[in-house]
């Protein structure tokens, strides 16, 4: 059945929002991603720590249908990636580690743009709403590239959540915002969790991760390492050797990513 | 969730695709100045028939245009929102990965439509050439095929070259001899191989098309030949353009 250009053949949400299950992606012969496995619940905000190589960003990008896995299965509360791209990117939300729009559009265009690729008519009234709602109603006529950079995150972050996804894709989406702006953001993504949607995220700062996921896993060459909550992780690796080493007082979850993935520096 | 379908995507996408291409200044140059400029340009001067007659004038002015919107402004324009993440946004939506693409070729055949109509309407008033009507109807079908040409050779540009700088320089060291070899086909000034090779060429065969479209010249054998070549050019390179194309910056 079609109503207005959209399809209605999408499933229920329901269940699991997502099911990685021995997830595997390679760029010729490196393997960037070597078996990854990982379930997140519906209102869970699940956070994927690991240095800069790790296979955060390439876990994310197959999710999101950017890159096809050598092998391995995605679902989106059941919905197989693979198979109905189209269904299960209807399911997702994504905030890109570095998001561009076309940059001769104004941002009104570029959120009329992207709602309607979602199949969500918006009238101006309801954009001028949502704009002024992140506070950015007094930049609708502006281009892209002429916001800060926590203006353009917070409306990459609109967007993203433009067509509300019951799954929220955020790749380092606090890493250049100031304190003001990340503590905004953060507030966002907590009003998120409590409207019931999923958010799968990674970041550099183990403080956030902490203090906001309610599970993290924390990976490197391409394998998760470890997965629980920051408390479970810290007070399970609380007593190895590399831990006590790496802490400076009581322990943290920067403690146990410090330990499990090494000192040296990543490119 | 609902999932859109194919159809409203792409109308969304020509929406947004139609009101960036007015609003860049460059695309505009391209569409339609140079034409202009050259259509008028070639006109002037005590021996500007050297050139060619009229028709000729028209044809080159077209040529250029489009040579210009596929090599240049539409190559470097799709490198550009590449390099900075455009298509990887647009690729996360449920939008089918074409309708992004096809979306982008129909703006492009839309500017090229519009430049074919302002030049003629241009030549008539200005240039005092008129053509029969059924003569526009053809150089308008002409001007579009030459613009398939173009475009698919833009395609293969980016495509095969990573960066959008290195596009650009690309791109008008490529500009140079396209246009070049579009204007030494209807003569042997430079020797009989050169005017073997620019007859053939993408620019030569568009002229030889549109000379004959325009009624300054019998549909001859060549006519055919050129028109198939031009098929054959749009195969080729649009077949390179989409198999090494790459969505995300490399």
């Amino acid at each position: 059945m079609r109503v207005h250009g959209v399809t209605s053949e999408a499933p229920p949400v329901t269940g699991l929002a997502l099911q990685v299950n021995d997830l595997h992606v390679s760029y010729g012969p490196k393997r960037a991603v070597d078996g990854v496995s990982l379930d997140i619940n519906q209102g869970e905000i699940f956070g994927l720590l690991g240095p800069n190589g790790a296979g955060k960003t390439s876990t994310l990008s197959a999710i999101e249908g950017l890159l096809k896995p050598t092998s391995g299965s995605i679902l989106i509360h059941q919905v197989d990636v693979r198979a109905h791209p189209g269904q299960a990117k209807s399911l997702i939300g994504v905030q890109l580690q570095s998001t561009s729009f076309q940059s001769e559009l104004k941002i009104s265009e570029i959120v009329k743009l992207y709602a309607g690729l979602y199949g969500v008519p918006l009238t101006k009234p309801a954009i001028s709403n949502s704009l002024t709602e992140i506070h950015l109603g007094d930049e609708a006529s502006r281009r892209f590239s002429q916001l800060s950079g926590g203006q353009q995150k917070r409306l990459a972050l609109l967007i993203a959540t433009v067509h509300d996804p019951p799954l929220v894709l955020l790749d380092e989406p606090t890493s250049g915002l100031d304190p003001q702006a990340r503590r905004q953001l953060w507030d966002r993504i907590e009003r998120f969790r409590k409207e019931g949607r999923s958010i799968l995220l990674t970041t550099h700062s183990m403080e956030e991760a902490q203090a906001v996921c309610d599970r993290v896993a924390i990976m490197d060459h391409g394998k998760i390492l470890t997965v629980g909550t920051p408390a479970a992780l810290i007070a399970a690796h609380r007593d190895d050797p590399q831990v006590r080493q790496a802490a400076h007082g009581e322990v943290t979850l920067e403690d146990v990513f410090i330990a499990l993935t090494g000192r040296e520096l990543r490119d | 969730m609902a999932v859109p379908t194919w159809s409203s995507s792409l109308k969304v996408l020509l929406r947004a695709d139609t009101t960036a291409q007015v609003r860049t200044s460059l695309s505009l140059v391209l569409t339609f100045a140079l034409p202009l400029i050259l259509l008028v340009a070639t006109g002037l001067g005590k021996n500007s028939a050297v050139l060619g007659g009229p028709a000729f004038r028209i044809s080159l002015a077209l040529t250029v245009g489009l040579v210009s919107i596929g090599t240049v402004g539409y190559s470097l324009a799709i490198a550009r929102d590449r390099d900075t993440g455009v298509f990887q946004r647009l690729r996360v939506t449920p939008a089918p990965t074409w309708t992004i693409m096809v979306s982008r070729w129909i703006v492009q055949l839309g500017a090229v439509l519009v430049m074919a109509i302002v030049v003629l309407v241009v030549a008539a008033l200005f240039v005092g050439v008129t053509l029969p009507p059924q003569d526009y109807l053809f150089t308008i079908l002409v001007a579009l095929l030459g613009s398939a040409v173009f475009l698919s050779i833009g395609q293969a540009i980016v495509g095969l070259i990573a960066s959008a700088d290195t596009l650009n320089a690309a791109g008008r060291l490529l500009y140079v001899p396209l246009i070049g070899l579009s204007l030494f086909g209807n003569t042997d000034r430079l020797g009989t191989t050169v005017e073997l090779v620019s007859r053939w060429s993408p620019g030569g065969c568009l002229e030889t098309l549109l000379s004959a479209a325009m009624g300054a010249t019998a549909w001859t054998g060549q006519s055919w030949g050129a028109l198939f070549a031009s098929f054959g050019y749009t195969a080729v390179f649009a077949v390179i353009g989409i198999r090494w194309f790459q969505w995300g910056a490399r």
